[in-house]
């Protein structure tokens, strides 16, 4: 069966490589997993920076996919017509273009270290966070002295007072 | 008009270096006249950049094609609402436009506080002068926008020419939003230097107290809200023009606009801890510095072409500049730090965890993080390049998948920060605060996936809306209730009232019912559809409920372009609903085309329609359609976002009702020459 799978697969190869440019037949399901794919690979037009499957071509004279998006989207076509799953096209896509091509850092190698990077942020800050609470709850309080725009000192009782009235007459 | 534009700006070039060398001078000698006339050389400068600009502005109006910035940036068919935006269009005159806005806060301020703060002011004068010199510098060294055209002749020397026409405006410029983008988002960038240097002022002055900070809110909040508005007005340009059926694609030069931002966003919650209970000193003067400090990285990264951006029209070799620049400030920050730190010492204890403090300090946490993510992000393809020799790309599913979940714990903190108190919240009031709000989140959630949202982020978005609401209006309705018990007006009467005695904490609330409003929106993306087909005349189009069909075509000629357009009928449940007119607008000037969206807006979608052109292969128009969810929850909430920062800008009416009824006689007379920020102790506690 599986066998039987991979000669379908090199026939159909066959018959797409030998197909003209631009008729190239697809099925309806194909071409939605062609922009699937397509939308996790970047256009390498260095003109849109949008990914291949989404190339809108901003002042292009259409906005539709341009001509080196058209390309990405026929060579993944023939990719999966040669029986590749989405993990092998995209890897055969990046083989060819280099990893300027991913839309998103791959989660390996280099590439792994951008989606670290976040995280080892929070967890540093939350870190640090922890760090100065409890510094701040081992501090001793420094009572500020307050001063009435008049110039009169405010003792810390009636700043104390005071609190305790605010509070009394916000309550419900 | 050049020439005399050119001697403006050389003029406040030597005003600057004036008013920053003699600046320096008076804070040594402490001279009066000395102080006096560093002052008045700083408000010099600011006219001068005034004239200088308004030169620009005239040689644009006067379609002077001898000046190489007009040829570049602007043609006579250009109109003249567009030949404003033009003097910003370019590298040369958006850094003038800088100077300019700059010269605005800078005269304002010297102006406000020319009798006030003695101590203070000339440090301040200085460091603006300063800032105002290194762009001053740029304009008149190395990217003037005054150069003349010329032509060498036998004898070596140049001969001035004039073109008949100029090249046009980049179209996709062309665009009201386009107008006042710019000036919002420059506003928002040049408006963070005045609490820059104030702060940096009062670290080497070693001010007393709280004082710079107070001195700095409104100036704060006026660059906050400007940078918001600037944020917002690009989204939405991209969304109205570009069409590309999104609004925020996470490309460099927007996320370097976001990154000021957000640690503006974490000052303006981390300054209250300061000044209510004396506490983040030293992160506020940092906050401060490093949002300055994003302001010079975000012109950095748009104009070096350091990162690759859809923003190329202002790119070229003068990011070295703003590197030595932004050393220079990184360099003036650590040593003025390292030398008063000991000013910046806290006055007081945390005494709970779960207290108003701790949310701050999450929040500010969570701010900081996205910001660091965000650059790391943007700064990836050159780390990766230096450290492996290749270039690996960030883009915006990167961005998403990190700034979501950031964004939720935000909303979740922004509806439990108010619940808290200052210093403490006892398990009771605990109780009583979070039952209603939590309640209502979770019954609305439930509700939501009944109802059939499964998008595991929208839905646990929405949810965080609705609890964040519900907090809202719980405070509205409990402050707005006693006032209505003591002066037995309406409901909306109270919460005027209410909102008008403590502007800035209502209009805070306020604030956050705009970015409630704004995640409402975004969660709305996980629902988008689109659909792209070509469509002979006379045929339809299916997408969501909607049926679109294409009537006709037509062409018009309008002065600087020529439109195709698209006559499209919108039929929903096979009922007309209206015309839409997607259109493609060719310059012939410069060559290039741009497209115009028909958009029909609700507040449950957008149905957005773009004429994506001729497919050139099957000589057919294009259609590409889109239906996107509550986006207009997005511009709606950035509107409620502005009417709530100016409500907060707004000085309090009747700051202290509580000293009327003060129970000791001596100790009211005492506080009643208190001044409102010090006794409006309980801000934030009604019910604690």
């Amino acid at each position: 069966m599986k066998n039987c799978t991979r000669i379908a697969a090199g026939i159909l190869f066959a018959c797409v490589a030998l197909l003209p440019p631009g008729a190239t037949p697809l099925l309806a399901d194909q071409t939605d997993r062609t922009h699937q794919i397509g939308s996790k690979i970047k256009c390498m037009c260095n003109g849109c920076d949008q990914a291949a499957g989404k190339c809108y071509h901003v002042g292009g004279a259409y906005s539709g996919p341009c001509d080196t998006a058209k390309t990405m989207l026929k060579e993944i076509d023939t990719h999966i017509a040669a029986g590749m799953n989405d993990q092998q096209v995209l890897d055969a896509m990046i083989k060819q273009y280099g990893p300027l091509a991913y839309v998103e850092p791959p989660k390996t190698g280099f590439g792994l270290l951008a989606w670290l990077m976040p995280i080892l942020y929070l967890l540093g800050g939350l870190a640090l966070v922890v760090v100065v609470m409890k510094r701040w709850r081992k501090r001793p309080v420094v009572v500020a002295s307050a001063v009435g725009a008049n110039g009169v000192h405010v003792s810390p009782e009636l700043l104390a007072r005071a609190r305790a009235q605010a509070q009394r007459e916000t309550e419900e | 008009m050049d020439v005399f534009g050119s001697f403006a700006l050389i003029l406040a070039f030597v005003c600057a270096v004036y008013a920053f060398v003699g600046g320096i001078a008076a804070i040594i000698t402490r001279h009066p006249l000395l102080i006096k006339s560093a002052r008045q050389a700083g408000i010099a400068v600011c006219g001068l950049i005034f004239t200088a600009t308004l030169s620009l502005v005239y040689l644009f109006f006067t379609d002077n094609y001898s000046v190489a910035y007009v040829v570049s940036h602007s043609n006579r068919d250009l109109s003249t609402f567009f030949k404003v935006a033009a003097l910003w269009s370019g590298q040369e005159g958006s850094l003038l436009f800088w100077s300019f806005l700059l010269a605005i806060y800078v005269v304002s301020v010297l102006l406000t506080y020319r009798n006030k703060n003695g101590e203070l002011m000339p440090y301040v004068g200085v460091i603006l002068a300063g800032v105002q010199l290194f762009f001053l510098t740029i304009s008149n060294f190395v990217a003037s926008p005054f150069k003349v055209l010329g032509v060498a002749n036998a004898a070596g020397n140049f001969n001035l020419v004039a073109r008949a026409d100029g090249n046009g405006l980049n179209p996709v410029l062309q665009y009201p939003e386009m107008v006042i983008h710019p000036p919002n988002l420059y506003s928002g960038y040049t408006g963070f230097t005045i609490p820059f240097a104030f702060a940096l002022a009062a670290l080497l002055a070693r001010y007393p107290g709280e004082k710079w900070i107070h001195l700095t809110r409104k100036w704060t909040m006026i660059a906050w809200c400007f940078q918001t508005m600037g944020i917002l007005l690009g989204a939405h340009w991209a969304y109205a023009v570009l069409g590309w059926g999104g609004y925020w694609g996470w490309d460099p030069v927007e996320n370097a606009s976001l990154l000021p931002w957000l640690t503006g966003t974490a000052f303006l919650h981390s300054v209250m801890m300061q000044e209510k209970r004396g506490m983040m000193k030293v992160w506020n003067v940092w906050l401060v510095f490093i949002t300055f400090m994003l302001c010079i990285l975000g012109t950095l990264l748009t104009r070096s072409g350091v990162v690759s951006s859809v923003h190329a029209f202002a790119q070229s070799s003068i990011g070295s500049w703003f590197v030595g620049f932004l050393c220079i400030v990184i360099g003036v920050c650590l040593a003025a730090y390292f030398k008063n730190k000991d000013y910046l010492k806290s006055e007081n204890q945390l005494d709970s965890l779960v207290s108003r403090e701790s949310s701050f300090l999450f929040n500010n946490l969570v701010l900081l993080v996205a910001c660091v993510a965000v650059l790391s992000g943007t700064l990836f393809p050159v780390f990766s390049e230096w450290f492996t020799g290749s270039r690996i790309s960030v883009g915006a599913p990167f961005f998403n998948k990190v700034n979501i979940p950031l964004g939720l714990m935000l909303m979740f903190l922004t509806g439990v920060g108010p619940l808290l108190a200052w210093r403490k919240t006892s398990t009771d009031s605990m109780r009583r605060n979070f039952q209603g709000p939590v309640t209502a989140g979770l019954v609305g959630g439930v509700l939501l996936f009944i109802f059939g949202v499964r998008e595991m982020f929208s839905l646990i978005c929405f949810t965080l809306c609705i609890f964040v609401t519900a907090t809202i209006v719980q405070e509205f309705y409990r402050g707005a209730r006693v006032v209505r018990i003591r002066s037995g007006v309406s409901w909306l009467a109270s919460c005027v009232d209410l909102t008008l005695r403590n502007t800035r904490r209502y209009g805070g609330y306020i604030v956050h019912v705009g970015m409630v409003m704004i995640f409402i929106g975004l969660a709305g993306q996980a629902f988008n559809k689109e659909v792209e087909k070509e469509l002979p005349i006379g045929s339809t189009i299916s997408i969501g409920k909607y049926d679109l069909l294409l009537q006709s075509m037509d062409r018009k000629q309008e002065k600087n372009y020529v439109a195709d357009r698209m006559i499209v009928e919108v039929m929903k449940d096979q009922k007309p609903v209206m015309m839409l007119y997607p259109e493609r607008r060719n310059f012939p000037t410069n060559q290039e085309s741009g497209t115009m969206v028909a958009i029909y807006s609700t507040l449950k979608e957008d149905l957005y329609v773009v004429y994506a052109g001729m497919n050139p292969q099957t000589n057919l128009p294009t259609v590409h359609a889109f239906i996107n969810p509550l986006v207009k929850w997005v511009w709606w909430g950035g509107m409620v976002v502005v009417m709530g920062t100016i409500v907060a800008l707004v000085p309090n009416r009747a700051a202290v009702v509580v000293l009327a009824r003060a129970e000791a006689p001596s100790g009211a007379r005492e506080l009643s020459g208190m001044r409102p920020a010090q006794v409006t102790l309980r801000e934030g506690q009604i019910n604690s």
